[in-house]
This record gives structure tokens, C-alpha cells and sequence, in this order.
């Protein structure tokens, strides 16, 4: 039966163990494996040959149906688990190389090869797909790519004192400067704390509370490109909650309200314009 | 003894993981129903569990894209005698390689044992190899007694370093991108120390481990693996189930037990009981629900972080079992997330962006379940879905903005017109 309370899994078991270089497998992990390597995800990931091999392992394994009562709910349409350029790409990040890779904009045009050096390989649980973040050496510049616009991928050799080089600067650059903003729960909604405390849950936050006037406030810290969505989970959460320090988003959000209102014909003559699309993209 | 439980120590977690740790002892004790006492030996416990001197600093800066699951450790908590987890590695390190009876492991043991320490009988070693076979960890060769066992890790024995390498990084992806996890985390921490066993130390390169980063993942929904199985289980035995629940509306997640007479004082908790049907897990908010059949057959919704001191009780009929099932089928099927009320027809119109790629359409695509879009031009489309209720689906919509103009039902436009008003007046 799976207990993931198991006396094996043991902080201290474990550590003595780690000293030793000796590792255990048990059988709920495998009855894990197994229902993964039932997934498509597996195909795209594994050599088949690998795959037979594993099967040949975990064959004993009481698949258990316990799984059947278990239903997901209002996620994204799972577009991509595995692309087939992770792995080419993972293998140019572990020899520490360059690349020359060719991109499409999200426009569709194609862009000349450019020389570059990849960075860091990530999946975004809200858009179910996977992004390249790498360094554009010809322009000294970094880029988000999404895998599914990278044309071609291709090695190109560089020596370690280079590839240093690049890696230092590119680290600079990654460091994104990270704002701050102060999200108040409206004081009525308070019984709501913990389904807004989970919205705010993928962000680095704190939360304080004031004893005197029973207010929480959320202290949320991000990166530009995290901004979008944490717009996205202010306009989620509506009227629970309302930003008090963070003149941008204060200003988006007021924007939100202005445009919004405007599409229903409210202070239509206040609003100037015609309903205008301001919420650009959600990051990645 | 007493089953050990993690209610109080999942809790605890689960508080810090969503507050970032911003409470002060006072104000966690406060929220968690317990002493202050008893807060700081909890936190104690796992501080010395998770290795980590500043405890709360796990939950700041930095954590949100790893892939490393910052509260795995709770599944490491299980309480061992010192002796055994001073047995237990001779034992398994005597049985990697080379098959072994119990009484050659039992000289194993003492010849390793410091000679301070109380030897182990035979009797002992037997009961940890059937533990260990138990489990899974060892295997018995074929053949008559004495039985011989050795460790059981074909798994990882059988692949090539590159091989070894692609499981790792299929682990790493399926642990963090689908549900279950627990397994597939534990998992792979194993597959960390087998790919380190095969590369020689001085080419070792720590960047094997951490392949790739995710981004915007909820991080407390392990928490609530740990009772997951616990009810998948109850609803394959069809059998009902007694519990003591915490609604979140409720201020205080956890009570101590009454046994304990320094903290009976909250003892206001019923026991809830509920035939279990479906667990859900909620992508919206990274959430767990318990759907089950009360007493009349009525369905009940319950979050799976409220319960606790989960008791199986009497089975059910598989043909009242099945019916529910199928009851509950039909009522869920145009759920946004669980809600069972009465379906209504939500149509939205959504603005595409200009000048840019259609990013609102994509997300609606994404997102949307089972909704169609049923006209569109170039400036706008339609979007219309059948759904249980308003209540579930009304934060997506507002999430964009002004992308979004709710056209019918008539009352949730209404209350979107309200709604922005009110929070336009915030900024004003």
C-alpha cells in the first residue's frame, strides 16, 4: 500500500545511508514509475529500448487503480510535457557549450541563426509549455524563447575560458531587478484568507498581520516579467483584495477598472477611446 | 502505540508555506490551536528533520522556480529508534551486490556495531527483512532456507549512465508537472545518489541535478499527498469514513487532542462522516477536495486540508456505491472546478490584443475546458460555455481584465459592472 509515512524514508535513516553510497528503491516508487511510463510524456522522453528495460522492472508492480478516484480539475490543456529539443539542449548545457540557434518570433518570422549560449531550461505551470532562457552573444542581450519557436539547436564549440565569459555576463543580466508591492485583504473577506494566501502561493511573499485592525497584507516580491501575473491573480481575486503600495500596479489596476467599465457602457464618456486592449502577455 | 500522525506538523506547514513565514510564534500558535509550547517543539522537530537552520528562510526569496520540493521533507519524518537507524544501513549495505542469510547479516551487524551499543538477535534481523521485502527495498532469491536476500535496485542497475540520466530528468519532469508527486520526488532524490555512484567524483558537475526550473507551481499541494492515498484507498474498499473536520472559513486549522488536558480547550469539533466517492484536485488554486454521499445520499464537499484523524468505518454496498458514482458523474460533468448546482449557459466576448500575437485567444484555448468559442472576427470572438453555477468560473473571467465582456447570464454581467465599479473606487 502507498504510505509515503514510510520508516525507510527517514531523515536520519537516509543520511547514514547517503554516507555509505548506498540507495533504495522501493515498490511505491516503482508503481509510480509505472504509471508514468503509462503516459505519452514517456515516448518522447525515452529511448524505447530504455523504456522496455524499465518495464521489465516494475512488471511486478501492482498497478493499483487507486488513481481511478482521482479527477483534475479547471487546469490548462496539456499541450507539452516533453519537447523533443530538451534533451539536445540539456546535452549543450552539460558539456558547458555554445549554440547557434534559430528562432521564430511569435509573429512567425524567421529570424537569422544567432550565436548564443543557453541558460536555464523552464516549464510554466500556467502555460503548460516549456521556455529557453538564454544569452544572445551577438547582441549581448537575453531572451525568453518558447522551444516551440526554436527552429534548430546546434552545438558549436567554444573554449571553457569563453563559454565563462559569457555564462558571468549572461548572470547579470538574469538577475532581474525585483519589485515590491503590499496586497491588502479587504478586512470582509477575511474568512477567504486561505483560498487568496493559495492564489498568492507561486509567488515569494510574506504575510503580516495586524492585530488592531484584523488586516492582513500580503508583501509580495517579483520580477518584471512575473508582474503580468500577478496582475492576472489581482484581477482573479476581484474585490478580496486591493493593492496598497506599488504604484504600478495601483495604476494598472485602476486602468483595468477604467477599461473594463468602459466595455459595459459605464462613464462610457469618462472612459474615453473605444474598449482598448491593455493586459498584454502573461509570462511565461 | 498510538499511530503517529502529521496532522499538526502538516498544518504548521502548510501556514508557513502560504504566509512565507511572516507570523510571529505567538500568532502561528494562535492559528493552529495549539500552545506556544508545543509550537516551538513542533518546529524544533522539523527544523532538525529538514536540516535547515533558518527554517522560514525556505520559504523566501528564491524558491518559487526551483524544482526542488521545499516540503518533501515532511515525508521524512516517520520517528525511528536510534538503534534502528543504526542497524538498518549495515544491513542494507551488507545486501548491495552479494545475497546474504540472516545470520550472516546478523555478524554483519556486530562486527560494525560500536560495542557500546545493545546487539540485535536474529529475531530482530528476520523482522527487518521482512520489513524490507515488505516494502520492496529487498528481494529473496530463489531457493530453499536459508533464504538469501539482496537489495533490490534493478531498476537502476540495469540502464547505462546516459540512460540513468534520461530517467532522471523523465522523473524530474513527471514529479513536478503532474499529480501525484510525492513518489516521483521521492524517487528521484534515489536517482540523484545512483547517477552519483556512477560518475567518478572529480568529473561530478552539480548541474546534473538541477536540469530544469518550473515555474508558478503550488508548492503546498504535497501537504495533502498525505492523505490521498489514505482516501483513494477508502473509495476502492467502498468504505465510509469518519473524520474531524476544520473548515477554512474557520480561523483555527488544527486543535490538539482532548486526551491532552492542556489543550482542551478546543474541543468544539464535530466528526463528520461521508461516504468518499472522488477526490478532485483543483488547478485553479492547487487544492484538494473530498467529494463523498452523507447519510441520505446527499453530496458533500469537503477541502482535504481540513480533515484530519481520518477513520475507515463500514463498507458500502457496491450497488449504492456505483449509483452515487454515476450520480456524481452527471451532476460534476459541467463543473468548473466541483460545484453541483444548476447549469447555466456563460457567454463572454474577449478582445483580441492588437498589433501583437493573439495571446487572449491561445490563454482562452488553454484554459477555457470545455468551452467553444462560437463567433469570432478579427477584432473579437465568442465565447460560450455550459456550467454549474457562476461562482467557479467568475475569477478566470475576471482574471482578463478588460479583456473580458461578460454578455450573459444578465445578473453576472450586472455583477462584473458592480464589481469593477468597487474596485475602481479602490484606486480612486
Amino acid at each position: 500500500m502507498n504510505n509515503p509515512f514510510e520508516k525507510i524514508f527517514n531523515y536520519q535513516l537516509s543520511s547514514r545511508l547517503e554516507e555509505t553510497g548506498v540507495y533504495t528503491l522501493t515498490s511505491q516508487e516503482r508503481s509510480w514509475l509505472k504509471s508514468m511510463l503509462e503516459h505519452p510524456a514517456a515516448l518522447e522522453a525515452l529511448e524505447p529500448r530504455t523504456i522496455a528495460k524499465l518495464q521489465e522492472c516494475v512488471l511486478d508492480e501492482e498497478m493499483s487503480n487507486l488513481l481511478d478516484g482521482l479527477e483534475q480539475k479547471a487546469g490548462s490543456l496539456e499541450t507539452q510535457i516533453v519537447h523533443p529539443l530538451l534533451s539536445p539542449i540539456r546535452r549543450i548545457m552539460r558539456n558547458r557549450q555554445g549554440m547557434t540557434i534559430q528562432c521564430r518570433t511569435k509573429k512567425g518570422k524567421l529570424n537569422d541563426p544567432q550565436p548564443g549560449i543557453p541558460y536555464k531550461l523552464e516549464y510554466s505551470m500556467v502555460k503548460r509549455e516549456w521556455y529557453l532562457h538564454w544569452y544572445n552573444s551577438s547582441t549581448r542581450s537575453i531572451l525568453h524563447t518558447r522551444l516551440c519557436h526554436i527552429l534548430s539547436v546546434e552545438q558549436s564549440r567554444r573554449s571553457r575560458t569563453y563559454y565563462e565569459e559569457q555564462m558571468t555576463r549572461a548572470q547579470k543580466l538574469f538577475e532581474a531587478p525585483r519589485h515590491e508591492a503590499v496586497v491588502e485583504v479587504i478586512r470582509i473577506f477575511n474568512a477567504e484568507l486561505t483560498r487568496i494566501l493559495h492564489a498568492f502561493s507561486c509567488f515569494d511573499k510574506r504575510v503580516e498581520y495586524d492585530e488592531e485592525e484584523r488586516t492582513y497584507r500580503i508583501h509580495l516580491t517579483f520580477t518584471d516579467s512575473e508582474g503580468q501575473f500577478v496582475l492576472t491573480k489581482l484581477r482573479f481575486l476581484g474585490k478580496r483584495v486591493r493593492v496598497v503600495e506599488g504604484r504600478y500596479l495601483k495604476y494598472r489596476m485602476r486602468e483595468t477598472a477604467r477599461k473594463a467599465l468602459a466595455l459595459y457602457g459605464v462613464e462610457a464618456e469618462e472612459a474615453a477611446g473605444t474598449a482598448n486592449n491593455e493586459e498584454t502577455k502573461i509570462p511565461g | 502505540m498510538a499511530k503517529e500522525s502529521f496532522d499538526k506538523e502538516i498544518q504548521f506547514l502548510r501556514l508557513l508555506a502560504l504566509t512565507g513565514g511572516g507570523y510571529d510564534r505567538q500568532q502561528f500558535a494562535g492559528r493552529l490551536g495549539i500552545s506556544v509550547h508545543t509550537f516551538d517543539k513542533t518546529v524544533r522537530k522539523l527544523r532538525e528533520i529538514s536540516g535547515d537552520a533558518d527554517f522560514a528562510d525556505l520559504f523566501r526569496y528564491g524558491y518559487a522556480d526551483s524544482a526542488e520540493p521545499v516540503l518533501l521533507f515532511l515525508y521524512r519524518a516517520k520517528s525511528m529508534k536510534e538503534s534502528e537507524s543504526r542497524r538498518l544501513p549495515l544491513i542494507l549495505t551488507a545486501l548491495k551486490g552479494t545475497p546474504q542469510t540472516a545470520a550472516e547479516l546478523l555478524d554483519a551487524c556486530c562486527e560494525r556495531l560500536p560495542l557500546d551499543a545493545a546487539m540485535p538477535d536474529e529475531k530482530t534481523v528476520r523482522s527487518d527483512l521482512r520489513y524490507l521485502e515488505e516494502i520492496g527495498v529487498v528481494r529473496r532469491e530463489p531457493g530453499g532456507r536459508p533464504y538469501r536476500y539482496v537489495l533490490n535496485n534493478d531498476l537502476t542497475e540495469c540502464l547505462s549512465q546516459k540512460e540513468l540520466v534520461d530517467l532522471y530528468e523523465f522523473v524530474d519532469i513527471m514529479a513536478n508537472t503532474q499529480i501525484p508527486s510525492v513518489q516521483g520526488y521521492l524517487l528521484r532524490d534515489n536517482l540523484k545518489k545512483a547517477l552519483k555512484s556512477t560518475v567518478p567524483e572529480h568529473e561530478w558537475d552539480d548541474g546534473l541535478l538541477e536540469p530544469f526550473s518550473y515555474k508558478y507551481h503550488y508548492d503546498a499541494r504535497i501537504l495533502d499527498e498525505a492523505h490521498l492515498y489514505t482516501l483513494l484507498r477508502t473509495i476502492h474498499l467502498r468504505k465510509r469514513i469518519s473524520f474531524q473536520y476544520f473548515s477554512p472559513k474557520n480561523r483555527k486549522s488544527y486543535s490538539a487532542k482532548e486526551t491532552n488536558p492542556l489543550f482542551g480547550r478546543e474541543t468544539e469539533v464535530r466528526r463528520e462522516t461521508t461516504l468518499p466517492l472522488k477526490v478532485v484536485y483543483d488547478h485553479q488554486y492547487g487544492r484538494w477536495y473530498l467529494i463523498g454521499a452523507a447519510a441520505k445520499g446527499r453530496f458533500v464537499k469537503f477541502r482535504m486540508e481540513g480533515m484530519i484523524d481520518i477513520a475507515e468505518d463500514q463498507e458500502a454496498p457496491e450497488e449504492y456505491f456505483a449509483l452515487k458514482k454515476q450520480q456524481l458523474n452527471e451532476r460534476m460533468r459541467y463543473s468548473w472546478l466541483i460545484d453541483t448546482g444548476d447549469t447555466v449557459t456563460v457567454r463572454a466576448k474577449f478582445y483580441r490584443p492588437r498589433g501583437q500575437a493573439d495571446f487572449i485567444a491561445e490563454r482562452v484555448r488553454l484554459q477555457g475546458q470545455w468551452g467553444e468559442i462560437v463567433e469570432e472576427n478579427e477584432e473579437f470572438f465568442i465565447y460560450e460555455i455550459q456550467v454549474n453555477g457562476v461562482t467557479e468560473i467568475r475569477p478566470w473571467l475576471r482574471g482578463f481584465g478588460s479583456s473580458c465582456e461578460v454578455l450573459a447570464p444578465a445578473d453576472l454581467r450586472q455583477s462584473f459592472i458592480d464589481e469593477w465599479k468597487e474596485i475602481g473606487d479602490y484606486y480612486e
